[in-house]
């Protein structure tokens, strides 16, 4: 009987859970005030997970009860669609087995204002007296591979190798540096954008011909039971405002 | 299998164990005899990392002694470099983190050595140190053993301290449990199961070691004279 009562509001809840995303970390500081222009203008209950790309994969591929995977790249996504875990269907424009690209993220170099380098540039990544750059792991998050394939396109991999700092994710890239416990980060244009961060430093956006476009995908976890929610938030994510509001925050829009 | 990390982590855990010892032992005699009324507050502060998240730690090495902070510039001055991403961060994170593992068996060890033996070595005059030297460690030998054991294995399991504070340093701050965590997260589940299986291994013997130990392993002079 006792048990009967905790047992029932908990499956209810199941079917009406919120939906679930499993976000990139740079979404972290994007995503939220997302979220809530959703949870009102729909009346549906939504909640992100943020943590690195791959990370996400693997918690996925074990059966994490997300609804919707916003990637900060396409590998990650792609290997749960051939997977058959993850899907477009019902994306308006979505190729056969591809995930849809939401938005394309930027990397900058971030440093503090009261550090020994108020403007940072390229020429900061040169300089001897660098100690510690923070970047995002990049085996598994796209802003790290990212900076590896810039610091390998400024010929500065070996020389700066002994100096790298891996953080987990970007967010945490972006903490490592923001707390002067690394000189420097190469992290998210989204990290840098945010009010704590331009207050704090200053970020120098790379060039773009430094790295492989960071192309951000998106894919359906195909047991999801709230598929129309699903397309609901991408269509949200797409329409003119937003889109917008995401390259405010230092996501560029695609197409 | 990444020797260079499983090489580290029994360096970062051979040196946690012994500054640990060092400190565990007097901290223990002083719990165990003393008659001090801040007992019970030392007591829960060593206690405090048994139930504190590791990310509470984390986040006051970096941030707290961190390099924007009075403490951390004083660390970096004497270091040359801030705790974070550092061995010596690790050292300092390590130690506060096995601290109750290390202190909690010799404070259970010391309590129950014989109450009349520490009387009349105290009425012949032995001071403090002899106390615990003479009497206290050779009859509470196991609970020195489970002591550095544990604190060995606790700091060999570390996670979420080296996650917050290491930066993933080859050589430096890349332990096995973080090589675990990016093998898993970089779908190598075959050098997962290899790093994985070490570690329960390594683990599961060592504490087959502690619960087989005698009671006393050290023969002090005590017992010798009771025999």
């Amino acid at each position: 009987m006792a048990l009967g009562i905790l047992i029932l509001p908990m499956a209810q809840a199941q079917q009406t859970g919120p939906l679930r995303i499993a976000a990139a970390a740079d979404l972290q500081p994007v995503l939220p005030r997302l979220l809530e222009e959703f949870r009102k203008s729909t009346g549906i209950q939504i909640e992100a997970t943020y943590e690195a790309s791959a990370a996400l994969t693997v918690q996925i591929q074990n059966g994490a009860p997300f609804d919707l995977f916003l990637s900060a790249d396409l590998s990650y996504p792609k290997r749960l669609i051939d997977a058959r875990l993850a899907d477009t269907k019902g994306v308006p424009g979505a190729m056969e087995s591809q995930p849809v690209i939401y938005a394309r993220g930027a990397l900058v170099l971030w440093t503090r204002k009261d550090g020994h380098w108020p403007n940072p540039s390229l020429d900061t990544l040169r300089d001897p007296a660098l100690r510690r750059l923070a970047i995002a792991n990049p085996e598994r998050a796209p802003y790290g591979r990212a900076a590896i394939a810039a610091l390998t396109s400024l010929k500065l991999l070996d020389a700066l190798k002994p100096k790298l700092v891996t953080a987990e994710n970007i967010a945490q890239a972006a903490q490592f540096a923001e707390t002067g416990n690394a000189d420097a980060g190469l992290i998210s244009l989204t990290s840098a954008s945010t009010d704590r961060l331009k207050s704090t430093g200053t970020a120098f956006v790379l060039p773009k011909g430094l790295y492989p476009p960071i192309e951000q995908g998106a894919a359906i976890v195909s047991r999801t039971g709230q598929r129309d929610n699903c397309l609901k938030f991408l269509a949200f994510l797409f329409s003119p405002p937003i889109k917008q509001e995401l390259a405010k925050s230092g996501l560029t829009p695609v197409k | 299998m990444d020797w260079q990390a499983l090489a580290l982590t029994l360096k970062l855990a051979t040196i946690t164990t012994t500054i640990l010892l060092c400190i565990a032992i007097p901290l223990a005699a002083w719990l165990a005899l003393g008659r001090s009324r801040w007992r019970s507050v030392v007591q829960a502060v060593t206690a405090l990392p048994l139930v504190l998240p590791p990310t509470v730690l984390g986040f006051y090495l970096l941030v707290l002694l961190g390099p924007l902070t009075g403490p951390g510039r004083a660390i970096n001055q004497i270091l040359g470099h801030p705790l974070a991403f550092s061995f010596a961060g690790l050292v300092v994170g390590s130690v506060i983190y096995s601290l109750p593992f290390a202190v909690q068996p010799i404070v259970a060890g010391f309590s129950a050595v014989d109450g009349s033996l520490i009387d009349a070595a105290r009425l012949l005059g032995a001071r403090p140190i002899r106390l615990v030297r003479t009497i206290l460690v050779p009859l509470a030998g196991r609970s020195l053993l489970t002591a550095a054991v544990l604190s060995f294995l606790h700091t060999l399991g570390e996670f979420g301290v080296v996650l917050m504070l290491g930066g993933d340093i080859p050589g430096a701050t890349r332990t096995l449990s973080i090589v675990l965590f990016n093998q898993v997260e970089s779908f190598d589940y075959a050098s997962a199961n290899r790093t994985a299986l070490l570690l329960l291994i390594f683990c599961a013997a060592a504490l087959v070691v502690v619960y087989a130990a005698p009671k006393s392993i050290v023969r002090g002079p005590v017992e010798d004279h009771r025999g």
